[in-house]
């Protein structure tokens, strides 16, 4: 059996920012789970005049229970349009409802909804978001359909998406639904389901509208939007430092993700040999992937480097291939060890993702292992040795013990607060007066300062009794403690050095959500495409429920 | 208006956190106010009197509900005590986090009131005082049928007002240069 990767190897940022959607991913879990239970969809309510403006309700129903996607359309002016949290207002608004609403929950959330954060949701709502149009690729479409004319798939391309997403709140937030009133139920047990299913209806609500809008323009002429173009219309999402400190506030969620993808890429590893049947299943996937990653645009010049390597490793890897077509002994950790010393962090990651392919029914119920039931992790042991407690900070952050923590350049940015909104920012901490709003997002500064000062205690004292006289290290500890059992939980690079790239982590979350096209717009800002390719809920089959990540026809 | 209980667990976090307590600490306070309010106790109102009042650590139901917890291995069968402790009602969720890891059901004693709590849930006839000279702790008492836990929180809007000032402490001030710099957003959103 061949080992997991150690979290030494996995948990750097850079390697973090260079992480591929796999079989494991939200998206693909939830589309998987509504075609095998085959779930039914249906559009209820589309109330929306000539400007854009108004309401419509999309219902999807599994075996137990229904989910409504309520969409609230705004005209909304230029130069409000923006995807930051301080933004005010959108060019659509959305939340995901438990069960199918009345119309009286419809009158209560068109008072509510469209405010987003000022607004106020109950325990009937699972989720509030909203998106904005991509300007351009907007006004194309509702020009070209409504003179009869299908849109220009080379302009689709440029931008992918016609509205993203800019904050997708679930988990209680703005009075919505905890996540633990719904975690039991099957169809919500894997992380991020509501999220994800709102954002595949919100898809659906995004396809009519520009219909719609196209025809109120064109009349007659107007035309529907070809099922081949429509589908490879993704939803896009921009995001913010608010992912950021997820990941870090999360230890034992974030390790399930890695440990999850880890295990399933260790059971493939494994295995003696592959199968004719798998060899053609990688094979037809590792051809679909090109051409994801041709159509794969940035203007970022991290992300342009990143790219360009990605496509020497796809060369590199179809040399490889055509010189071992994978026949010999444990091929597919043959191939890992051969990418490991020839390609990229880029490609390393993608060959990672792709070796799951063939083997779903291996993979797939990993994705059961994803959530975190376990509640009580948080609760220190305060018995454990100081002797212990060193250890355990070793492991996670021994390359941390000899950094220079007063060096400018190795705590040159703080994470904070910002009154307006609250929107997470990261500042310079000797440029501006920010210390003392400082976020605990520095668990490695943090651990090595924690580890000196128990240098000066006995080896068996419990940490109970450090812990009374220095509550300051107290949620170190607590870090620690975790980090014996969620050894994938702590990032092992520095969160708050002048060279950290808070995109890394946004990419390692989106990742997981099932994200492509990864876009960075600035070192703290990413755009990403969801659901690119995949059927719309009427098209939704077990055939067409997993692979539709990647494109079936040629770039 | 009700409010989620991860929204009460965030809001409880960063007001302890603007009232001086360490990070560490202000995620205990955080969790207690939770359970406190999944209990159907008024964890939020109690928090505010207990920020507002600022006691000293040996008197703060948060440190020393935090040591109690730290060091639950090592509750003595006979019981201990705990005096001059403000909010008493705070130490009752380390209770139930040190009755959880003992597997046990603790009782809680205090001026003549009675708490009991096998972890899960909590049963009590008669409030807890604002002040309580001498609180014992041991293992007794019977584990009851257990109640639905609440999923929602009521809290006075005076007392959530008290957590969001406290809170508010944690904001950085807004600037324009933080407002352009902070965010790395830059570039127009209307392409």
């Amino acid at each position: 059996m061949i080992a997991r990767r150690a979290p030494d190897e996995v948990m750097h940022l850079s390697r973090l920012g260079s992480l591929h959607q796999c079989r494991l991913s939200f998206m693909r879990q939830l589309t998987r789970r509504m075609a095998r239970e085959n779930w039914s969809f249906e559009r209820r309510i589309f109330d929306i005049d000539v400007q854009g403006v108004g309401h419509a309700v999309y219902t999807a129903t599994g075996p137990e229970r229904a989910y409504s996607l309520i969409a609230f359309a705004h005209d909304l002016p230029d130069h409000l349009r923006s995807d930051r949290v301080i933004a005010t207002a959108w060019d659509a608004t959305f939340t995901l409802f438990d069960g199918i609403p009345e119309a009286a929950d419809i009158d209560r959330l068109a008072r509510n909804v469209p405010l987003q954060e000022a607004g106020r949701v109950s325990e009937k709502e699972l989720s509030v978001s909203r998106a904005n149009r991509s300007v351009r690729l907007w006004a194309h479409f509702v020009e070209a359909l409504s003179q009869g004319r299908q849109p220009d798939l080379t302009r689709l391309e440029e931008v992918g998406y016609l509205m993203r997403t800019t904050a997708v709140y679930g988990s209680g937030k703005l009075g919505a639904a905890d996540r633990e009133v719904v975690a039991a139920r099957a169809e919500l047990q894997a992380p991020f389901q509501v999220e994800m299913l709102s954002v595949y209806l919100t898809r659906w609500f995004v396809r009519d509208l520009v219909e719609h809008m196209a025809s109120a323009v064109g009349g007659d002429a107007a035309i529907g939007l070809d099922p081949a173009i429509a589908n490879r219309v993704g939803i896009g999402n921009s995001t913010g430092l608010g992912m950021a400190p997820f990941i870090v506030n999360h230890p034992v969620l974030f390790n399930n993700w890695i440990m999850a993808r880890e295990e399933a890429i260790a059971q493939v590893r494994s295995l003696p040999t592959a199968s004719q049947d798998e060899l053609a299943c990688f094979q037809e996937i590792f051809r679909r992937s090109k051409t994801l990653v041709a159509r794969w645009r940035t203007e970022h010049p991290v992300q342009i480097r990143k790219l360009t390597d990605l496509k020497r490793d796809l060369a590199a890897l179809d040399w490889y291939l055509a010189k071992t077509d994978l026949t010999g002994p444990q091929p597919w950790d043959a191939l890992m060890v051969w990418a490991q010393g020839h390609l990229s962090e880029e490609g390393q990651e993608f060959v990672a993702s792709l070796i799951l392919e063939p083997y779903g029914a291996m993979v797939d119920s990993l994705g059961h292992c994803m959530a975190d039931a376990a509640s009580d992790r948080h609760i220190i042991d305060g018995a454990m040795p100081v002797a212990q407690v060193r250890r355990l900070l070793e492991n996670s952050f021994g390359w941390a013990l000899d950094v220079d923590w007063q060096e400018p350049a190795n705590c040159a940015r703080v994470w904070y607060v910002s009154e307006e909104k609250l929107e997470p920012r990261l500042g310079e901490r000797f440029e501006e007066p920010i210390a003392p709003y400082e976020q605990p997002l520095a668990p490695a500064r943090d651990a090595a300062a924690l580890h000196m000062l128990l240098a000066g205690y006995a080896a068996e004292t419990p940490i109970a009794e450090v812990l009374l006289m220095h509550p300051e290290h107290r949620h170190s500890v607590r870090r620690a403690q975790i980090s014996e059992f969620a050894p994938y939980g702590e990032i092992r690079s520095n969160t708050i050095s002048q060279d950290v790239l808070p995109i890394d982590m946004l990419r390692a979350k989106l990742s997981f959500f099932g994200a492509t096209h990864f876009d960075p717009r600035s070192d703290r800002w990413v755009r990403i495409c969801m659901y690119a390719g995949a059927p719309y809920p009427e098209a939704l089959t077990e055939a067409n429920a997993d692979f539709w990540v990647y494109p079936e026809a040629a770039p | 208006m009700t409010f989620a209980l991860n929204e009460v667990e965030a809001m409880a976090k960063r007001a302890a956190r603007g009232a001086g307590y360490s990070w560490g600490l202000a995620e205990e306070a955080a969790k207690a106010t939770r359970w406190l309010c999944a209990q159907g106790q008024d964890g939020v109102g109690v928090l505010a009197v207990l920020l507002e009042a600022r006691p000293a650590p040996e008197s703060c139901p948060i440190a020393q509900g935090a040591h109690l917890s730290d060091c639950a291995a090592r509750i003595p069968v006979d019981g201990f005590s705990v005096v001059n402790l403000v909010q008493p009602l705070v130490l009752l969720p380390f209770v139930a986090m040190a009755a959880r890891r003992l597997q046990t059901v603790l009782t809680v004693e205090c001026s003549g009131a009675r708490a009991i709590t096998d972890g899960a849930a909590l049963w009590m006839e008669e409030a807890l005082p604002d002040i309580a000279p001498r609180i014992r702790v041991m293992a007794a008492g019977t584990a009851q049928s257990d109640g639905p836990k609440a999923t929602r929180a009521r809290p006075d809007p005076a007392a959530w007002a008290i957590l969001d000032s406290f809170a508010h402490r944690t904001y950085a001030p807004a600037t324009e240069e933080s407002r352009r710099l902070g965010a790395g957003a830059g570039l127009s959103d209307n392409d």
